[in-house]
């Protein structure tokens, strides 16, 4: 409970500065109180937001998912700075089945719940709303045709690029570990496994095409 | 803080393409109007690198892993320049292979074309493009990424130079907060980033890509970097100094968007669309010398600057 408490304060802070600009007029002496995880610009007596509670509630679900990739993936040789492509190539496709095998029955929504899914949808329209809007997004579609028929716990399709991801976005979105990022797939915002090459979870129409 | 490279400097040696000779101030772009050469340019190449026994002597190369009879040929060029011209690095700009990336990829695409380079122990240093699977790259051996997938390095050189690879498609604040500690903790003469998104292109398919713009361009102000390099829109383009800075997108090295270069944006130093190309650059002191060479064994640009101070 206390990690989910820590969770949720960083969380309100990564939302104060990118969401909800409550405190963007703030003093600079006040903003750099709010650092995610000093704590100390939160007062124990403030509500904490849906918003941050949707989010901290998604770090959470990504971390219980990075843990069973990461106990799947000690079972395997590990790679070196040596390894041949052969050996990174075989590696990251045993990781694929495993965490394949291992999620069988993992389906859209489950990392992003429909509550997270409603953040991440509210902070795109934000930016790409804003004076960068049409840029950014023109960047993010470039080379980005989507995938048909999109489904969780697949293979990301090695013909496709992968997008671009406005820094704007990647500010007000929550840190992700080393394992995983996301990316956009047409306009559904991914979570991808980096190591294994799969779509952990995604948030349909993130925004209108 | 002098802009020193605004004042770039141009050998006319290299003026001739195409039976043009073009003044030393005209934007010189090979277009689809102008046809290339059936056959690659026989005898020595004309290369006009002061080649100095000290300096750091590089090549620039992207968007080239297809493995298509283009990409060799162009790394047929890069081995005959060598011969001419012993460069021991080559930083990639991204894009390195193109569609899977399995293990008879990495040698189709990488290790076949550029075999006589890498016997020659001529090192590559790679950046990811869109195309590139981080996971597969980075541990890659022969792109000496050592696991990373941003991080600088200091050539083995008597010149004071660090290169900083960055991963243009996922600018985090980690990222970023990293690269701004890195080149304020540099003491290097010439700090010179790479990575695959260019600031600035007059790509018509790609273009300037205003997030990365946006990131990174006040860093390079703040931290004096002179030069950059860049791939993404696959053609050879020289940028009009921008902010006193050099913009350089090489994007030409298997990949070729013919006629892609749009004249109109008033970006174009110079720049060639018509052929598969990739550059060489050496460093002495303050000063950076470049030519850009193309599957035809043609020298289409160069000329050289001194750095930002």
């Amino acid at each position: 409970m206390a990690s989910r408490g820590r969770l949720i304060v960083i969380v309100t802070a990564l939302l104060c500065a990118s969401i909800a600009c409550t405190r963007s007029s703030a003093p600079a002496d006040d903003s750099k109180a709010a650092v995610p995880g000093t704590g100390s610009s939160t007062p124990p007596s403030q509500p904490v937001n849906e918003d941050a509670k949707a989010l901290a509630g998604f770090l959470e679900r990504v971390n219980q998912y990075v843990t069973l990739h990461q106990k799947l993936e000690n079972t395997l040789p590990k790679l070196s700075k040596e390894s041949t492509p052969q050996q990174v190539d075989t590696h990251q496709r045993a990781l694929t089945k495993l965490i394949q095998d291992a999620r069988q029955d993992a389906k859209q929504g489950d990392i992003f719940t429909p509550e997270a899914q409603a953040v991440v949808k509210k902070l795109v329209t934000k930016i790409f709303s804003g004076p960068d809007g049409a840029g950014l997004r023109a960047s993010v579609m470039d080379e980005n045709p989507g995938v048909p028929n999109m489904k969780v716990n697949s293979r990301y399709p090695d013909e496709i690029p992968v997008s671009t991801i406005p820094p704007q976005l990647l500010e007000g979105l929550p840190k992700l570990p080393e394992e995983m990022e996301y990316r956009f797939v047409g306009n559904d915002l991914i979570l991808m496994d980096t190591h294994a090459h799969i779509i952990a979870d995604f948030v349909p129409d993130t925004f209108t095409k | 803080m002098s802009t020193d490279v605004s004042a770039l400097k141009r050998t006319s040696v290299a003026c001739l393409v195409l039976g043009l000779v073009l003044s030393l101030d005209a934007r010189r772009v090979v277009t689809d109007a102008q046809p290339a050469q059936s056959q690659p340019a026989a005898g020595a190449l004309p290369l006009t690198m002061p080649n100095k026994e000290d300096s750091l002597k590089f090549a620039v190369l992207g968007d080239f892993g297809t493995g298509s009879k283009e990409q060799y040929q162009l790394a047929e060029q890069m081995k005959r320049v060598h011969e001419q011209y012993p460069y021991n690095l080559v930083i990639l700009v991204g894009d390195n292979l193109y569609g899977s990336e399995r293990p008879q990829d990495f040698k189709k695409k990488f290790e076949d074309p550029y075999k006589p380079l890498l016997d020659a122990d001529v090192k590559f240093f790679a950046s990811l493009g869109n195309h590139d699977d981080p996971q597969e790259q980075r541990n890659y051996k022969l792109f000496n990424m050592d696991g990373k997938r941003y991080y600088s390095f200091k050539p083995d050189s008597k010149q004071s130079v660090r290169f900083f690879v960055l991963e243009s498609s996922y600018l985090s604040p980690d990222q970023v907060a990293w690269f701004e500690k890195e080149l304020k903790d540099s003491n290097s003469d010439w700090k010179i980033p790479y990575f695959h998104h260019p600031p600035y292109s007059s790509g018509e398919r790609h273009g300037s890509d205003p997030q990365t713009r946006n990131a990174l361009e006040p860093l390079f102000l703040k931290y004096n970097v002179s030069v950059v390099f860049t791939g993404h829109d696959h053609f050879y383009e020289r940028v009009k100094p921008q902010k006193g800075i050099v913009y350089f997108v090489v994007g030409s090295g298997g990949q070729l968007r013919k006629g892609n270069i749009d004249t109109k944006t008033g970006l174009t130093a110079a720049g060639n669309d018509r052929d598969q190309s990739f550059m060489i650059a050496e460093i002495n002191g303050d000063e950076m010398w470049f030519n850009a060479i193309s599957r035809q064994g043609r020298v289409f640009d160069s000329g050289s600057f001194t750095r930002r101070k």
